[in-house]
């Protein structure tokens, strides 16, 4: 398949999120795997980016309990926040759901879930 | 605290020591001394951070002369920036390798060592961007002064104290000083000004010849560090 300068932007980045899908690019240039979105490829600067489908499993790398939150997210405290390694190798920061918050440690697996907040798509974690 | 075993105590103990140091800062924003137990006790806002481990919102203003040498060495006591560097960093948690380091203030330091012909063990005093505690953990192993991972324990033996073997903060730091978020870094390096200069009163570290700021902002992709000293 040829590259594409952009094949997805973060607008379908989140539209694909918000139908249940968490995408990633691969470099056509490298390999090198990237989640979110972006211009360049960060390990070779290249612009070759081809759209991935990830199967949305991985493991808390690390984490945190909000108990103050931004004003829009204020009724939501607390909630977990955590970087999560995917099984593909790359890490995307996401709201934790459904796994209560004494439970949340490093190397808990977890599976992607889609979330709406505020009508905005949004990356989720909930149990494996 | 998952790899290298850093406790909130220790980090309690760099909140404890900045407000220690800012009591004796007159423009300070917090001059009041505080106790461990306070720290441990204050209410979480992210854990394992909790009110005390964060720096607060602050109004402040800072401002420095820079001179060429030539005019500089006809003034009173020029204080010369040996060294100067920035580096960059993926700004995104999910894009860094290894969340217990910063690897823009590793390189900055690098760079700013080799500029100024010496190294973490030749600096007298440090202000750095203790926006939170463990940043201040952190910044103190990127800068070279301890190993990574020891930075927790070195603060909670003092050895970042005023009277300690490096002190760090000096003015209080963004913890104790305030954090004026535009008028930081220019804030720290007027206090390693007074510092290399003698004149900074109950809080002068005897002897500082050499000094080190470092300033960090968009999620530590971005870092600066400067060393000064004087003739």
């Amino acid at each position: 398949m040829a590259a594409t300068e952009s094949p997805i932007t973060a607008r379908a980045f989140f539209e694909r999120v918000r139908a249940g899908q968490l995408t990633a690019l691969k470099c056509g240039s490298c390999g090198e795997l990237a989640i979110p979105p972006r211009q360049l490829c960060p390990a070779c600067h290249a612009k070759a980016w081809q759209p991935v489908d990830l199967r949305g499993e991985g493991t808390i790398a690390s984490f945190t309990i909000i108990r103050v939150a931004p004003r829009a997210h204020a009724g939501d405290a607390p909630y977990a926040l955590a970087v999560v390694k995917l099984r593909e190798g790359v890490s995307i920061l996401g709201r934790l759901v459904d796994i209560p918050l004494e439970k949340v440690s490093v190397g808990l697996p977890v599976r992607f879930r889609p979330l709406v907040i505020g009508n905005q798509p949004t990356v989720g974690f909930g149990p494996s | 605290m998952e790899k290298y075993g850093t406790t909130e105590a220790q980090m309690a103990a760099v909140a404890v020591k900045n407000h220690r140091h800012g009591a004796l800062n007159p423009k300070a924003q917090f001059q009041k001394q505080i106790t461990i137990d306070q720290v441990l006790r204050s209410a979480y806002v992210a854990d394992p951070l909790k009110l005390y481990d964060c720096c607060p919102f602050s109004d402040g203003g800072a401002a420095l002369v820079l001179a060429s040498e030539e005019v500089a060495r006809r003034h009173r006591k020029p204080v010369w920036v040996l060294g100067s560097a920035a580096a960059s960093d993926w700004m995104l948690l999910g894009d860094k390798r290894d969340l217990s380091r910063v690897p823009a203030t590793e390189r900055a330091a690098a760079a700013a060592y080799r500029q100024a012909g010496v190294g973490p063990r030749d600096v007298d005093v440090v202000e750095l961007h203790d926006c939170f505690t463990i940043a201040e953990i952190v910044a103190t192993e990127g800068l070279g002064l301890f190993e990574p991972g020891a930075g927790g324990r070195a603060a909670e033996a003092g050895r970042t104290s005023l009277g300690g073997e490096i002190p760090v903060n000096p003015s209080g730091g963004l913890k104790a000083k305030g954090h004026p978020i535009g008028a930081t870094g220019a804030a720290q390096i007027a206090e390693i000004v007074t510092q290399i200069r003698g004149e900074a009163g109950p809080r002068q570290v005897d002897g500082a010849k050499t000094g080190l700021t470092h300033t960090l902002g968009g999620n530590t992709a971005t870092v600066l560090v400067s060393l000064f000293g004087r003739d």
